[in-house]
């Protein structure tokens, strides 16, 4: 486990955002209670002994001359965000340890950089680069690698070592609340030595459960989970490049060599992708990542392939590869069974060919511009049915079952298009219950020669929101248009308490 | 040299969409079959405008007639502009059953913008899958070089192209047919009519019809006009003269 520890992170934030730089002492301060206090402080300011916590006033009547900016917690979230989504270049399982550290599991990943060891330089040279103050230390337990990283000498200690790691380091280092670590001191307990060998059951009794627990996970006698920020990908690949790569080409065709290697495990295990992500790692620390979903399994390295062009060219310039990608990532993040193909019966083709053009199109114009039409199970106009992408939603889409209702009941025709909601229209009916004689919609006066109906849609008795009755008629007006409206409500409900009722048009028939 | 490069060009500069025998779609009309030459020109792009904004469901319901009678198994791609599908309305499943069609075979696209629109419906075309690919299109004009990439695309896969448009376009295109298509009146309600008119025909001749589409049997027939004439005078030996 390692532990990494930005003790400058919000100070570091706003020297990076800089252009010059300066030796003015730099305070960040922010409300607390009543009081301004400094938050952060960079090295210099901690030079003149401003340490987070003192009052604002009581710092600048110290030293007048610190810069003082006022703290920001989103952008120093966004930016250990930022640094976590970079750290996953070392491993998948990277937790954010809020608000200035990372938590990595680097274990069975160190071997790829050729050791811990060579980890943790290449870890430190890349963060020294980027102007950031660390620390960091690995050990066996996220309690130890943690408390080491803060109080201890940071270096990389081995699996077993924490009791002699903990052991000289204060009790605030087991990550008890202030109150507890106050209220052992109190009784001189001021060092984590002091309570590794007293008898558990008094000091539970006194000081509750909490700093056994924690001195337990720290030794590793009880396990503590780390929850990753990004959930792990069943299927990785992955390439560093000696070179950084920028072009457009080169990243299509190191998708394609990840694709062909994840090809191998997707075989070995009977699945293909529905969702596939490209991480790429800029060299700069900035991660980008592109997503694209599939509407059935997939293996072939070239439909992968085809996916992030079509994502790509969407991106165009918002790829910005700056001074290139040193290491691409691919990662699947949803599998699921793949049987294996039979080729060459009539009609699987076509079909396959169809998802490819779906999958083509939801990649570049968005998976929910390209939809199906699903039937749902209500009798209500515009909840009787809903689209769906067509991506996720493929197989049955109830039309079946709803042509056999309809055959059953023998539904009166509905129109070919339905406006997405009803549009007010005015309109002069016979009363109580008669079609429209003449109607205004959309500025256009429409003369009905004919009409159908009415056939009355209720909502359902038990629910409030179903509204009014109403009455729909399919009527054709001088020119042949065809519409499909219907009045909300009754003349003889409305008569006493809001005149008449309204009319709507809801759709228009061929 | 020079006769080498003429016969690249000419092979080059074919007519979109009219290759040497290219399939046709029977419309089921005679009248309509013969000015077409058997019928829709499969592989290849045609123009349908409403004769008005109001007309666009009858135009629509003449695109999807046409698609309908590509037997056996019909894959259709409805691409349009976000305004179209917020003006017009989305399409409706139970009304696409009533009118024939089966509305898990339709796929509907909404594009942004208009080159969206146009890319759709070329990868549509082009991918083979499909039956029949409707693009609809709202206001404004489309550059001969786009009507010309879907014919081509059309042509490749000899997918049944439509062009859906708002309003009668002025600009002169490169499409196999054009067609103006609005409602027009019927004498019994249910059976809905359109006045279909064919107004530029690659292959020669135009025309005008009247058409009345069953959707039982999913069928135009060529109707008359539905004005109504002036009944035939009989004698009324019934009426006493006063």
């Amino acid at each position: 486990m390692l532990s990494l520890w930005l003790r400058r992170l919000s100070t570091d934030r706003i020297v990076r955002s800089r252009k010059h730089e300066t030796s003015v002492p730099l305070v960040v301060t922010g409300k607390r209670g009543n009081v301004e206090v400094l938050t952060a402080t960079d090295d210099a300011a901690r030079r003149l002994g401003l340490t987070s916590g003192l009052a604002l006033a009581q710092a600048r009547a110290m030293h007048p001359g610190i810069d003082v900016v006022a703290e920001n917690i989103e952008a120093d979230a966004a930016l250990l965000d930022s640094i976590a989504d970079w750290s996953l270049r070392y491993t998948p399982l990277v937790a954010c340890d809020i608000p200035d550290g990372l938590l990595l599991d680097v274990s069975g990943c160190a071997h790829l950089y050729g050791g811990e060891r060579e980890l943790i330089a290449d870890l430190s040279s890349r963060l020294e680069k980027s102007g950031f103050a660390y620390s960091l230390a690995i050990a066996g337990t996220i309690g130890a690698a943690w408390a080491a990283a803060r109080y201890g000498e940071p270096a990389n200690y081995a699996c077993g070592e924490e009791r002699n790691v903990l052991t000289p380091l204060p009790l605030s280092a087991l990550r008890l609340p202030p109150a507890a670590v106050a209220s052992l001191a109190r009784v001189g307990l001021k060092r984590i030595g002091d309570i590794v060998d007293l008898p558990r059951a008094p000091l539970t009794a006194r000081f509750g459960p909490d700093v056994l627990r924690q001195l337990d996970r720290a030794l590793g006698h009880e396990h503590e989970p780390l929850t990753p920020r990004l959930p792990v990908a069943r299927y990785v690949a992955e390439q560093r490049f000696p070179e950084p790569i920028g072009r457009e080409e080169d990243v299509l065709a190191i998708t394609v060599r990840l694709a062909r290697r994840l090809q191998s495990a997707l075989e070995r295990r009977g699945d293909g992708i529905r969702r596939i992500e490209l991480s790429l790692f800029r060299t700069d620390g900035v991660v980008r990542r592109i997503a694209a979903g599939t509407s059935r399994p997939l293996r072939d390295p070239e439909e992968i392939r085809a996916l992030f062009v079509e994502r790509l060219a969407v991106l165009a310039d918002a790829l910005d590869p700056g001074f290139g990608f040193d290491m691409a990532r691919l990662s699947v993040l949803i599998a699921e069974p793949c049987p294996p193909e039979q080729i060459g019966i009539a009609g699987g083709e076509d079909t396959a060919e169809l998802c490819r053009l779906i999958d083509r199109l939801s990649a570049r114009l968005g998976p929910r511009r390209v939809r199906r039409l699903v039937a749902q199970d209500s009798h209500i106009p515009e909840l009787a049915e809903t689209a769906l992408p067509a991506q996720t939603f493929n197989d049955d889409t109830g039309w079946s079952t709803f042509r056999r209702y309809r055959k059953e009941i023998d539904l009166p025709p509905r129109p070919l298009r339905l406006l997405a909601r009803p549009e007010p229209i005015e309109a002069v009916a016979e009363v109580p219950d008669g079609p429209p004689l003449r109607f205004r919609w959309r500025c256009t006066l429409h003369e009905v020669v004919a009409a159908e109906g009415p056939e009355r849609i209720e909502g359902a008795w038990w629910s409030e929101h179903g509204g009014p009755a109403r009455d729909y008629f399919r009527v054709e007006d001088k020119s042949g248009l065809r519409f499909w409206l219907f009045r909300a409500g009754l003349y003889r409900d409305r008569a006493n308490v809001s005149g008449t009722p309204a009319w709507f048009l809801h759709g228009t028939f061929a | 040299m020079i006769d080498q490069l003429h016969q690249r060009l000419q092979a080059l500069q074919r007519g979109p969409g009219i290759k040497g025998r290219p399939g046709t779609l029977p419309f089921g009309v005679p009248a309509i079959d013969t000015m077409l030459g058997g019928g829709f020109v499969l592989g290849a792009l045609h123009e349908i405008a409403a004769t008005g904004e109001t007309h666009l469901p009858a135009a629509i319901g003449f695109a999807l007639a046409v698609a309908k009678r590509a037997v056996p198994s019909l894959r259709l791609i409805w691409i349009s502009e976000d305004m179209a599908f917020a003006e017009s309305g989305a399409p409706h499943g139970s009304g696409l059953d009533a009118f024939g069609l089966a509305p898990e075979q339709l796929v509907t696209v909404s594009a942004a913008h208009r080159r969206d629109l146009l890319w759709a419906m070329e990868e549509a075309l082009r991918c083979g899958a499909t039956t029949a690919v409707i693009g609809e299109m709202r206001a404004g004009t489309i550059d001969g070089v786009a009507i010309r990439r879907l014919s081509l695309a059309a042509a490749e896969s000899g997918t049944l192209a439509f062009l859906l448009r708002t309003k009668p376009p002025g600009d002169a295109s490169t499409a196999a047919t054009r067609w103006l298509v609005g409602a027009a009146p019927s004498i019994v309600t249910g059976a809905s009519r359109l006045a279909a008119q064919l107004v530029r025909n690659r292959r020669g001749p135009t025309g005008a019809w009247i058409l009345e589409w069953s959707g039982s049997d999913g069928q135009f027939i060529l109707a008359t006009h539905a004005q109504p004439l002036a009944a035939p005078t009989l004698d009324r030996p019934h009426r006493q003269v006063a």
